[in-house]
């Protein structure tokens, strides 16, 4: 049971085990197609009776120890999981890690701000890291045939990728004879997609890889999509590609509802910046009336802060034809005139075409302002000020 | 305004076009009286007539005028606001522009109205004036002082009455009233201010005193001497200068009761004679109520509504008052209880922000003075949003740096 709450270092005793564990996490390398087992294949008979390397018995010897040690982990958590389940009154059968992560968290209520840093209670697999399986047999042969490389599975992968763009250009140059053209609505959308970044594609792979390298594949995965027959080889590509959901879900546009009076409006709840909050509800057509909790917009004496909520209705053209009113409270002028401001722009949306909102987003007014005041340090006179240097 | 001009990047000031600026002030008097003017400058009538008015005299204003501009020459705008009556910023623009222009707006044409239709053997009619800040209370009353001072009225005129609370030049106890405060340059200044307003119609008129006055042993007003020479010596001797003024006053009152004269009353700011404290200290280190301040009596008393051939404009401003008293820009606030009751009945007018007509125009005012330049194409729409149709904020909108 790996539960860190008691401040049991577990991992501290079996120190050797873990000397040449890569840094990843387990959840992925669960799915990952590549040899990250403990267990080692079987070699041939009449091998087995050659001469075993001494790396390989030294790995051998690695490998069982740890295995022992999972074994008595995985014992320990399925005990712990049991007294916890009962001291939560729960069926211990039945109970899963959510049960788990609930019971930790009302027992050992945490403050710190840190996530991981907080007492926590999973499997061992989760929280040992994999290592990598055998990558030779007894006699001290590979298995892998780029085993020489020094990263195999990342050229291995590179390989497959000049494969299945090879594979590619044959068929276009096969279906361009036949007269074939590609099919363009099965084309493959990038947007809302991302290539894998390193960091991830370095847990599926099990190995480090370099900058250039990544750009490598980067380079050469680009290459594989920008074939015009890359759909036929859509699974392969998609193993490498993360969407995007933030920004998808952003670019959902609600439809404007219908008040009593026929209008169309919009409301925009929890607008941010600074401590404001602002709530903001946005006419249309109107005759460009602002109401700022009951007030016009002398609610603002500062004349940038009615620029604020200026440049959002200027920008889009709609200055003028659309009402605004706003129940904004909490922080300073500047910040409930911010959030104002990016409450009208994001209820704007829904009465601008698209193109208009691609140009409001580049503009920066459907971005969060997420700053917030800097802390002031002791031992200086603000947040970067230092107090007056001055010699004795 | 900074980061609106970056926004707008449009407004520009062009001081040195003005000397050869539109229709000079001397024209449009000249239109106004030579009623068979020729073709040629008619047709120059017609397009000023689509923001501007030729009729200089308020007397003529009507509904057909608001929102137009009318010029007040150049002479008359010495007389009548030589020390004071338009606010600084207003002076400014007008010196920048080269000519003396008011919006007739419908605050003031109301005003006009009801003085023009006032019974003036009834006593007199207290008008207030109220609204926010920089909604234009001051223009309005300087747009029925011009009328007064065209139509024979003696103009009592205080520009700024809190002026006299807040930054007195000089305090001095006052010999007549024990625990008084006199504010001797003060009240010398407003001396010559009612001097060069009403020189003209004083001399016209022969106005002569009642009774005598006797400032010292040397000193002495007899009965039957001109007014004018009782203001020369207010100004002469600035020692007497606030026991001048109440005589002046009081004699005022008397003579248009009389039927001698008729007298406008004009004080801007008149709430400041009510407000619980000004900024003066006593001997004693005290703040003096403006109640204690010799100044006060005069203009209270003449505010009463116990003399009749007269009227009374008064308008009540938040920035009268210090802060914590500013809370809202009624009367009944404002004035507080004692004002109040002191000036009840009395009608009050409320002037608001400018109307769509007289904010276009107004923009167009301004594109006319070469003061800003429509570069882009929602200027109008965009200084809307932002000076709130306010016509302070407005003119602080595209003030120069």
């Amino acid at each position: 049971m790996a539960l860190r709450v008691l401040g049991l270092n577990l991992i501290k005793n079996n120190i050797n085990l873990l000397q040449n564990a890569c840094r990843i996490n387990a959840t992925s390398t669960t799915q990952a197609p590549y040899c990250n087992q403990v267990t080692v294949h079987a070699a041939p008979a009449a091998v087995q009776k050659q001469k075993v390397s001494k790396a390989m018995k030294a790995y051998l010897e690695r490998a069982r120890e740890n295995d022992e040690f999972m074994k008595t982990q995985d014992l320990d958590f399925q005990i712990g999981k049991r007294h916890l389940a009962n001291m939560m009154g729960a069926d211990p059968e039945t109970f899963t890690q959510q049960d788990i992560d609930d019971a930790i968290s009302y027992l050992f209520p945490s403050g710190l701000f840190d996530k991981r840093a907080r007492p926590a209670m999973k499997s061992p697999d989760e929280v040992f890291p994999a290592r990598k399986a055998a990558e030779f047999d007894e006699t001290g042969r590979p298995f892998h045939s780029m085993f020489y490389t020094g990263k195999p599975n990342f050229f291995q992968l590179l390989h497959d990728i000049v494969e299945e763009t090879n594979k590619l250009y044959d068929l276009e140059e096969r279906m361009l004879r036949r007269g074939n053209k590609p099919d363009e609505n099965q084309k493959i959308e990038m947007a809302g997609f991302q290539m894998l970044p390193k960091d991830q594609l370095e847990v599926k792979l099990v190995e480090t890889i370099a900058d250039i390298e990544y750009s490598n594949f980067v380079s050469s995965m680009e290459r594989l999509i920008a074939s015009p027959f890359s759909y036929k080889s859509k699974n392969f590509i998609e193993r490498y590609l993360k969407p995007l959901i933030d920004q998808s879900k952003q670019l959902e546009v609600p439809k404007p509802k219908i008040d009593e009076q026929g209008r169309q409006y919009i409301t925009t709840y929890e607008c941010l910046r600074k401590t404001a909050r602002a709530d903001v509800t946005v006419r249309m057509p109107g005759t460009g009336k602002i109401n700022i909790n009951g007030k016009d917009i002398s609610y603002f004496d500062v004349e940038q802060c009615r620029e604020q909520l200026l440049f959002p209705l200027q920008f889009s053209g709609l200055l003028g034809k659309v009402d605004v009113e706003a129940n904004v409270a909490g922080g300073g002028s500047s910040g409930q005139s911010g959030a104002i401001r990016w409450g009208i722009a994001m209820s704007l949306r829904s009465f601008v075409d698209q193109e208009m909102i691609e140009s409001m987003r580049l503009a920066g007014l459907l971005t969060r302002d997420y700053r917030r005041r800097e802390r002031k340090k002791f031992g200086q006179e603000g947040a970067r000020r230092k107090y007056t240097w001055k010699k004795r | 305004m900074k980061m609106f001009r970056k926004h707008v990047g449009s407004i520009s000031r062009i001081s040195t076009q003005l000397q050869r600026g539109p229709p000079t002030v001397g024209s449009i008097a000249g239109l106004s009286t030579e009623a068979e003017a020729a073709p040629k400058q008619e047709r120059v009538d017609e397009k000023i007539t689509e923001f501007r008015t030729a009729i200089t005299n308020p007397g003529g204003h009507s509904p057909l005028q608001i929102a137009k501009f009318y010029t007040i020459p150049a002479e008359e705008k010495k007389r009548i606001f030589g020390g004071g009556g338009l606010p600084k910023q207003y002076e400014l623009q007008i010196k920048t522009f080269t000519e003396a222009c008011l919006m007739v707006r419908s605050p003031a044409l109301e005003l006009l109205q009801y003085i023009k239709q006032a019974d003036l053997s009834k006593p007199v009619v207290r008008y207030v004036l109220y609204g926010e800040n920089g909604v234009g209370k001051s223009l309005t009353m300087a747009h029925v002082l011009h009328y007064g001072a065209l139509h024979d009225f003696l103009l009592v005129h205080v520009p700024w009455a809190p002026n006299w609370m807040k930054r007195p030049k000089e305090t001095a106890n006052a010999t007549g009233q024990e625990g008084f405060i006199d504010l001797p340059f003060d009240a010398a200044a407003w001396l010559v201010h009612f001097k060069t307003q009403n020189a003209q119609l004083l001399q016209k008129l022969q106005l002569k005193t009642s009774k005598d006055y006797v400032w010292s042993k040397r000193e002495s007003t007899p009965t039957g001497s001109l007014l004018t020479e009782l203001v020369e010596h207010g100004i002469a001797r600035i020692k007497y200068a606030s026991e001048t003024i109440a005589a002046v006053i009081s004699e005022l009152k008397q003579l248009s009761t009389a039927g001698q004269c008729k007298v406008m009353v004009a004080i801007d700011g008149f709430n400041a004679f009510f407000h619980p404290e000004t900024r003066i200290f006593s001997d004693n280190k005290q703040r003096v109520t403006p109640d204690r301040i010799t100044l006060t009596q005069p203009f209270l008393n003449i505010t009463n509504y116990d003399w009749t051939n007269g009227v009374c404009i008064l308008s009540v401003d938040k920035i009268a008052m210090t802060e914590g008293y500013m809370e809202s820009y009624m009367p009944r606030y404002l004035l507080g209880k004692d004002g109040f009751e002191h000036l009840d009945p009395f009608v009050p007018v409320h002037v608001d922000n400018y109307t769509d007509k007289e904010f276009t125009n107004y923009i167009s005012y301004y594109v006319d003075r070469f003061w800003i330049t429509k570069t882009a194409p929602d200027l109008e729409d965009q200084l809307k949003f932002m000076s709130n149709k306010n016509p302070y904020t407005l003119m602080q909108l595209v003030r120069g740096l």
